[in-house]
């Protein structure tokens, strides 16, 4: 049988099996039986390993190189990589929605696993798998209809393909950075699905709610990571001297972050004091909306991006989709919200759940901004006709007051008590968290800041992270006082009762890295271009770039040309910097790969204009604190899986996986 | 979903209708704006100069032996194209060029110009593929493709017989395409 004909048998026993099993599961969350839970596992089970055999059978055709298949004569070539070659799955349109499809299958594995204890008795279990099914049987609809990648290729068929997107080859984070998102992405279609499923069955409850962050942390740590490679891949490729330029796509991925970090903090509310039932699934609906519409973003060629797959028939289906998934949405909440028990009362708005509600409110609103501006150009030429492009000053006006508000608010919630505080209390609590913030923008003054937003985010930064590292270390030390334990048993005995909430502030930790890194980075940047041919330097700063010269280097797959630059910091040879400009085969325009000189204090970026004869056009920068956005990402990702780490000895029913809380908890 | 959707309204008690109009009025705009951008290339960016002067300019040609200005070729419409030897599709568009301004040199005329490359690259690139039907341009430094607001190559602009641009085309042309554009600025 040919990779092609396996391929389509494979995808259509998928899309049968999820749209049967679609159906056969929501009658079973409706009319709970033994017999529809255990044929809606089946087919679930079913779709799950027809689409990632089917993502593994075009995986084989690329490396055997079978150009009868149409997807591998698009993007495949025998001069490119082992490894590229892999990733090429997701380099073009039908292969990353086939790559899309199997990951929902490792997701329908995952809750299949983690509701086995639980589908016979909760009917939400079974709504949960119908929702995935209905979301795999949409994918897998699109392959088999207008994206599939296993068509036979009209003969005769080519000895040799083109290759994949240049971009895709040129760059070592390109084989992370997508599937991360992706990750990302499509894991946020089992809390919402449970989300939904909730609203059907009318109940959510505490153990439901902790069960769903748990499933909307995974998709949020995934997402926290692609977000930050794409933004380390775009610092690394585009040459431009940053890492994030409120591109369409950028948002597309940043929207349902915002959203799903809204969710995690809300849901917290929500099992403790039962308060905002509806809005924590409002979020949730929201969340996996704004990922279909980051998919649109990508796929339907609405957006002017750097990311854009070109124009295809997909664009109208996907708008179709989030029309339903939408208005789908309004009409069960619309008609269910009321099932879901009210909760308690706000008791005084000074108060840890006080903190949440702003929180709440502040991100919500950043969301609504991001997305004004990202649908702003559409909006326009809808309206008015002509094209406008909405930049990051726009972005920016927004987003540094709401940063800023956020980075401080991130220190008074965890330091403030449940249900009611008094001023005194505030005062006592957030004494010595103020005193560190204060001292932060002092040191940070005295080492030259003097830019007012940026002062004032370092010291909300400071203020975060001694807030947070009081509220990991009092625990430890309490404990330790009180059992007169050594420090070591008292940290890991705290560790394995708090995990929850060490995760949580790790996350504020990097949270507050990151801004204050984000803060210095993007005003005192220092910038400087040039024309130079051997011989000659370029000053930038401190540093004096010298060209020695350049030199081309052939690959099979493209060819390099290399500037080397002797870096002197003042007098002294600190390294040599080689950025280059890649030409390949099927590019137009070659792509330049800026190099960089890191240090914990700031980054010498150099990128090239043209080079031409001997003669470079180059821009260098050096961008202050760039290291430790990376660093900050780092420690939020730590947080994060430490958060999810799963609880030892604990009941094997993974929907109550989750060891309560001993106190509070950030994440 | 749908199905989910009507199973959740048939068992609920009623509708919050609060809930459905706030959530109808958030979402419709949406969908009609995200709906208002379908089958519309966002790349496709008319160009400014439309309907403008052609910018002036006096370049050498490739052989260096003399200097063409936009303002000796007046009373003909011109066809200018920038290309350059690093990309495939001026490499798939130049025959179709060529063989425009054999068909139709006698009333246009065709210019190149070269767009961030070296004299000797398109020397060879211009032997090779099929060698030059017209003048073809050096823009050293590019101040040409920096008042024609040139993005990618290659770009094809249409001027008329009176110095203003017609039509503008990204990417490679076909000689259909040059034909009914010089039939409409005749």
């Amino acid at each position: 049988m040919t990779h092609a004909l396996l391929g389509r048998i494979l995808v259509f026993l998928a899309l049968s099996a999820a749209a049967s099993g679609a159906v056969v599961a929501l009658a079973g969350g409706r009319a709970p039986s033994d017999g529809r839970t255990r044929l809606g596992r089946a087919l679930a089970a079913a779709f799950a390993w027809s689409t990632i055999l089917a993502a593994a059978t075009m995986i084989i055709a690329l490396l055997e190189h079978d150009f009868s298949v149409k997807y591998v004569a698009q993007v495949g070539s025998r001069e490119t990589p082992t490894v590229i070659t892999i990733v090429s799955l997701w380099s073009s349109l039908e292969g990353s929605i086939l790559f899309w499809a199997a990951v929902l299958g490792l997701y329908t594995l995952g809750w299949l696993r983690a509701s086995r204890d639980l589908a016979h008795e909760d009917p939400r279990a079974d709504s949960t798998l119908g929702v995935i099914l209905a979301v795999g049987a949409f994918f897998t609809l699109l392959i088999a209809s207008v994206a599939n990648p296993f068509l036979d290729t009209p003969p005769p068929v080519p000895m040799n393909g083109p290759g994949p997107n240049p971009l895709l080859q040129n760059h070592p984070l390109m084989i992370i950075h997508p599937p991360m998102l992706y990750l990302g992405y499509v894991g946020m279609t089992v809390p919402f699905a449970m989300a939904v499923a909730a609203l059907l069955g009318g109940r959510v409850g505490p153990d439901w709610t902790r069960s769903l962050r748990r499933w909307m942390l995974i998709p949020w740590a995934f997402l926290t990571a692609g977000i930050l490679l794409g933004g380390r891949w775009a610092y690394d490729v585009l040459g431009w001297g940053g890492y994030w330029g409120w591109d369409p796509v950028e948002n597309a991925s940043f929207l349902p972050w915002l959203s799903a970090t809204t969710f995690i903090h809300a849901s917290m509310l929500e099992e403790r004091r039962g308060l905002f039932r509806g809005w924590a699934m409002v979020l949730v609906l929201v969340t996996f909306a704004l990922t279909v519409l980051g998919t649109f973003m990508t796929r339907s060629g609405v957006f002017n991006s750097v990311h854009s797959f070109t124009q295809s028939p997909i664009g109208p289906l996907f708008l179709g989709f989030l029309a339903l998934v939408v208005m789908g949405s309004v009409v069960l909440l619309s008609a269910r919200v009321h099932a879901l028990a009210p909760g308690q009362p706000l008791r005084s708005p000074l108060s840890r759940e006080g903190a949440f509600i702003v929180n709440n409110l502040l991100f919500v609103v950043f969301t609504f901004a991001v997305l004004l501006g990202t649908t702003y150009p559409l909006l326009a030429e809808a309206l008015r006709g002509t094209k406008v492009s909405v930049g990051g000053p726009f972005f920016s006006d927004f987003a540094v007051p709401l940063g800023i508000a956020i980075t401080f608010l991130m220190g008074i919630g965890p330091a403030l008590p449940w249900g009611r505080a008094t001023f005194a209390d505030v005062g006592r609590a957030l004494a010595v968290p103020a005193a560190g913030g204060v001292l932060t923008a002092v040191a940070f003054y005295a080492a030259g800041i003097d830019h007012a937003a940026t002062l004032l985010a370092l010291a909300g930064a400071g203020f975060a992270i001694v807030v947070a590292l009081r509220d990991m270390g009092a625990p430890v030390l309490a404990r330790r006082r009180s059992r007169g334990e050594g420090l070591g048993t008292a940290l890991v005995g705290t560790l394995r009762r708090t995990r929850r909430r060490v995760g949580g502030q790790l996350v504020h930790v990097g949270v507050a890295l990151a801004i204050g890194a984000i803060a210095i980075s993007s005003t005192y940047q220092v910038q400087a271009e040039g024309v130079l041919r051997p011989g000659q330097a370029l000053d930038i700063g401190r540093y004096h770039l010298m060209l020695e010269g350049t030199r081309n280097v052939r690959d099979p797959h493209r060819q390099r040309q290399i500037a080397d630059f002797t870096i002197y910091d003042g007098a002294e040879k600190v390294g040599v910097l080689s950025p280059a400009m890649n030409r390949y085969a099927t590019a137009m325009n070659p792509i330049g790969t800026p190099d960089v000189r890191s240090t914990a204090d700031h980054d010498l970026y150099v990128s090239l204009m043209h080079i031409d004869r001997g003669e470079v056009g180059l821009r260098a920068f050096i961008n202050p604190g760039v290291s430790w956005v990376w660093i900050g990402g780092a420690v939020m990702l730590l947080g994060a899986l430490v958060a999810m780490w799963p609880a030892r000895r604990r009941a094997p029913t993974p929907v109550a996986a989750e060891a309560p809380a001993a106190a509070g908890g950030g994440a | 979903m749908t199905a989910a959707t009507e199973q959740g309204a048939k068992r609920g008690g009623g509708v919050s209708w609060p809930v459905l109009l706030v959530g109808l009025a958030i979402v419709s705009p949406l969908l009609w704006i995200l709906a208002s951008g379908i089958g519309k290339d966002p790349h496709d960016i008319a160009s400014p100069l439309i309907d403008k002067p052609a910018p002036a300019f006096a370049l050498r040609t490739v052989e260096g032996d003399r200097e063409v200005t936009l303002d000796s070729l007046r009373g003909k419409p011109v066809v200018l194209n920038f290309f350059s030897t690093w990309c495939v599709p001026c490499e798939q568009e130049h025959p179709a060029l060529l063989a425009a301004s054999r068909a139709f040199g006698d009333r246009a005329a065709f210019v190149g110009i070269v767009f961030e490359d070296t004299r000797d690259a398109v020397t060879r690139w211009l032997d090779r593929h099929g060698g030059r039907g017209y003048p073809v341009l050096i823009d050293v430094g590019g101040p040409a493709a920096i008042a024609y607001g040139v993005y990618g190559v290659p770009e094809t602009f249409i001027i008329d017989g009176g110095g203003t641009i017609r039509q503008k085309f990204k990417g490679a042309v076909d000689f259909g395409t040059i034909r009914a554009a010089l039939e409409e600025v005749r």
